[in-house]
């Protein structure tokens, strides 16, 4: 997977234009080390914005950029590397990755500079709010931010219930529906959301995955200049970015089921001769686990290809992911028995972060559902 | 606790819906964590409310009205926990290996799988049924669900089977992930459509939904037809709606129709049957590309520039094997799934295919004579009983068109010369020889 891009600055100590094998090795000691020691306490709530910096600083988070040589591949190893010790923090990176995208992607000058360094190196944190527009997009839900047209731009209301990866002096990429007379949408704009003219309201409790910084974000005649927008209209713009958007997110669900599979192989010489009698055991975990990442990595390599059948491909490997990590966790928990059970376990905490990989947009019922859409003939109305 | 009967003289207690999470405000409920009294209408609740759940604001709810329940009943919601047979397809093949396979094993469970309702029909009518004066009604012989109550087998309506992993024996489909002993692939071929048809504005007939569809639309009264493609199903199709009493324009790439099947004498033959019956054919012409008019009309560009208006085109451009699935899984692929001339094994032993969606040595077969033969050998080497294996030969292909009939004996082959043997006012014989012997024989 190395690029002609990767080798050209090579020997740089740090950032994302190293060797893939430096930044994965890089990413593997933060994940084995700080990281596994604080996966208990992100999950109950410590936003890893430290760690973030580091995983930032190995070059982790802007491997999937056109300037560091479009390793998509890499990009979804080292969240993988990363999720195998703290889910959340593999969901962080996925958030600061495709904020990232957004940002290159949006060809905006006042994006594509000193500001996307700044968010590759560690040095400003952004997220994604695009989980509910996705559902728009697929006549899931109503989209939720409304944007009217203002001299110079956009004014945008409205209330989206959770964004994660944010706080003060952060963003996300955003979308909102463009009202003009009347109550008709006549098109969407995409621009990059600044959480400090936003109001940020506490969400409810979840049941893991708390350090993530997700807050409701209530927008009230939020003006949208040049300067933010990412795309105007953006349908096009998400229709290029979709399948990169979807394929990124299968780092987490394999690092789940790795994570897993590692609690597994823990307890085989102690547990081995009862855990003989349960089913998705370890070697049938490994093998299903390297053929799925074998395919991720497959389709990595052509992150914008458009065809039809490329993204039911993406998908159908996205909604495979979730499913592989819920079994995983769950044969890992039983597996480990009555210490995998334990609040602050492992395999528990990975239990519930399998649970999120499967209801985080695009949930396994998305997918489905989207997959089944794209698979119909198009006839006449 | 809930509000009893309003007597605010507003009606029934309302409810509204949560746009961002789903969370229902019921008005005789209230919403005690916020302090909103059991019988709170939503209009009296304070403008800062949010919701309890996800803390969007009283702007980001609706009015909830109940939607109808999706229609399940013949999807079962749990898997077997017995693995069996995975049928992907519901057309004359898929039911063909199950019919097959019931007939001698009343037990083995099995799964069809199904983008479609999975309803029995014969599909060879659907060219001929508009002049008839059929309904969908009419052509329908038998639904999905009642199929599966007779055979004892779980039919999974509207059902993509998106993703196969061989060596692991599951099939991943849109309403789960399918563990099977064995696997038989009859998903059928699909209209190929060149580019510049958008399918949006041309129908396509290949199976009964489809057909269902056009014929809803044909029933408004006497339409303009373009039909683009004048193969067998073209011919066929332009003769029904002709029959039908819809003008037609038949549009075809050659001088005359059929141009792979016919030579030059048959094809003037059909052609001035076709135009007998008022068909105006178009020939030697390509429809670059389709655009909505204003008035409704479809507009279809033609290559030499001219252009032609109709209020309903079809495609009749060829099938292709949706290639996708089984070229993910690893299976041969060469125009069709490759299978074992003799067992209709594909390349994984445990997977079988037959019908349109097959090739035998990179050559497709669509027609319908030889699936219940396919089906009968599949069930037998499934249930591993002995058979003397499948013998492919080419079928007899009949042109149901009834101002000429025309019927095959031998495919044709490409660039081979005919020889008139019989010629009459109402009657033309020809064959193909080579090395002597006659390897073609048409009869119009």
């Amino acid at each position: 997977m190395s690029s002609a891009l990767a080798l050209r600055s090579a020997h740089d100590s740090a950032g994302p234009d190293r060797f893939d094998a430096a930044i994965l090795a890089g990413v593997a000691a933060i994940a084995d080390g700080p990281l596994a020691a604080a996966a208990g306490a992100i999950d109950q709530g410590s936003y890893p914005l430290d760690l973030m910096g580091q995983l930032a600083e190995a070059g982790a988070l802007g491997a999937h950029l056109d300037r560091h040589g479009a390793r998509f591949g890499l990009a979804i190893a080292a969240m993988q590397t990363a999720s195998r010790a703290c889910g959340a923090t593999g969901f962080l990176m996925w958030c600061h990755d495709v904020c990232g995208l957004y940002m290159e992607q949006s060809g905006n000058p006042a994006l594509t500079g000193a500001a996307l360094a700044d968010h590759v190196a560690g040095r400003s944190f952004g997220g994604t709010a695009l989980s509910n527009p996705m559902k728009a997009f697929a006549g899931i839900e109503p989209i939720l931010l409304r944007a009217t047209p203002a001299p110079g731009g956009y004014r945008v209301s409205g209330m989206l219930p959770w964004v994660s990866h944010i706080g003060e002096g952060q963003y996300c990429g955003a979308i909102a529906g463009v009202v003009s007379a009347g109550e008709t949408i006549t098109h969407e704009i995409m621009f990059l959301l600044r959480c400090d003219r936003a109001e940020l309201r506490p969400c409810p409790h979840f049941s893991g995955m708390e350090g993530t910084s997700t807050w409701g974000l209530r927008l009230d005649d939020y003006f949208v200049g040049p300067d933010d927008m990412i795309a105007d209209p953006a349908r096009p713009f998400i229709g290029r970015i979709r399948a990169a958007f979807i394929l990124l997110q299968c780092g987490m669900g394999l690092g789940v089921a790795e994570g897993s599979l590692g609690a597994m192989h823990a307890v085989e010489e102690t547990l081995g001769h009862v855990n003989q009698f349960l089913d998705d055991r370890p070697d049938e975990i490994a093998g299903e686990l390297a053929d799925l990442r074998g395919r991720v990595m497959q389709l990595a390599r052509t992150p914008y290809d458009g065809a039809t059948d490329y993204l039911i491909d993406v998908l159908d490997a996205r909604a495979q992911t979730s499913d592989l990590a819920l079994r995983a966790a769950q044969s890992s928990l039983l597996h480990q028995g009555a210490r995998g059970y334990l609040m602050s376990s492992a395999p528990q905490r990975r239990i519930r972060e399998s649970h999120f990989v499967a209801i985080v947009t695009p949930a396994i019922k998305h997918l489905r559902k989207e997959m089944a859409r794209l698979s119909r003939e198009v006839m006449p109305a | 606790m809930s509000a009893s009967e309003p007597t605010d003289g507003l009606g029934p207690w309302r409810q509204f819906l949560c746009r961002a999470c789903g969370l229902i405000y019921d008005e005789a409920e209230g919403d005690a964590d916020s302090g909103i009294a059991p019988g709170t209408r939503f209009a009296d609740i304070p403008d800062d409310w949010v919701c309890p759940v996800c803390g969007v604001t009283k702007t980001d709810f609706e009015p909830y009205r109940r939607r109808a329940p999706a229609a399940l009943t013949e999807v079962a919601p749990v898997p077997p926990r017995r693995r069996g047979v995975v049928i992907v397809g519901a057309g004359i093949g898929g039911w063909s290996v199950a019919e097959a396979i019931r007939s001698w094993d009343a037990d083995i469970p099995i799964t069809v799988v199904t983008s479609c309702a999975g309803d029995i029909y014969h599909k060879p009518e659907l060219s001929v049924a508009l002049g008839r004066g059929l309904s969908p009604e009419k052509l329908l012989r038998e639904t999905g669900g009642a199929a599966a109550a007779r055979l004892g087998l779980r039919l999974m309506a509207d059902t993509v089977a998106v993703g196969l992993a061989p060596e692991r024996r599951r099939l991943r489909t849109t309403r789960g992930i399918l563990p099977y002993t064995h696997l038989v692939l009859a998903h059928g071929a699909r209209p190929a459509l060149p580019p510049g048809l958008d399918p949006a504005l041309c129908w396509r007939v290949n199976d009964f939904t489809a057909w269902a569809a056009l014929h809803a639309e044909l029933a408004r009264g006497p339409r303009r037809v373009a039909v683009v493609g004048a193969g067998m199903v073209g011919c066929e199709l332009a003769e029904d709606l002709a029959r039908a009493g819809h003008g037609v324009t038949l549009i075809g790439a050659a001088g005359l129709p059929l141009p792979e099947l016919l030579p030059e004498a048959a094809g003037r033959r059909l052609l001035a049957a076709l135009e007998g019956l008022g068909i105006a054919y178009r020939g030697q012409t390509l429809v670059r590309g389709l655009t909505r008019a204003p008035g409704g009309d479809v507009a279809l560009a033609l290559d030499d520039g001219s252009s032609l208006a109709a209020q309903t085109v079809i495609a009749a451009t060829g099938l292709a094997t949706p290639s996708r699935l089984v070229q993910a899984a690893g299976l041969a692929f060469d125009r069709g799934i490759a299978v074992d001339p003799q067992t209709l094994r594909t390349s994984r032993a445990d997977i079988f295919a037959l019908g349109d969606c097959i090739s035998l040595g990179g050559q497709p077969c669509r027609f319908i004579e030889p699936v219940a033969r396919q089906a009968e050998v599949i069930a037998y080497g499934i249930l591993g009983r002995p058979h003397e294996g499948y013998a492919h030969s080419a079928p007899v292909i009949r042109l149901k068109t009834r101002s000429l009939p025309i019927e095959w004996h031998g495919l044709p082959a490409p660039g081979l010369a005919w020889d008139v043997v019989e010629e009459s006012g109402d009657r033309l014989a020809m064959v193909q020889r080579r090395a002597g012997e006659v390897v073609s024989r048409l009869v119009a």
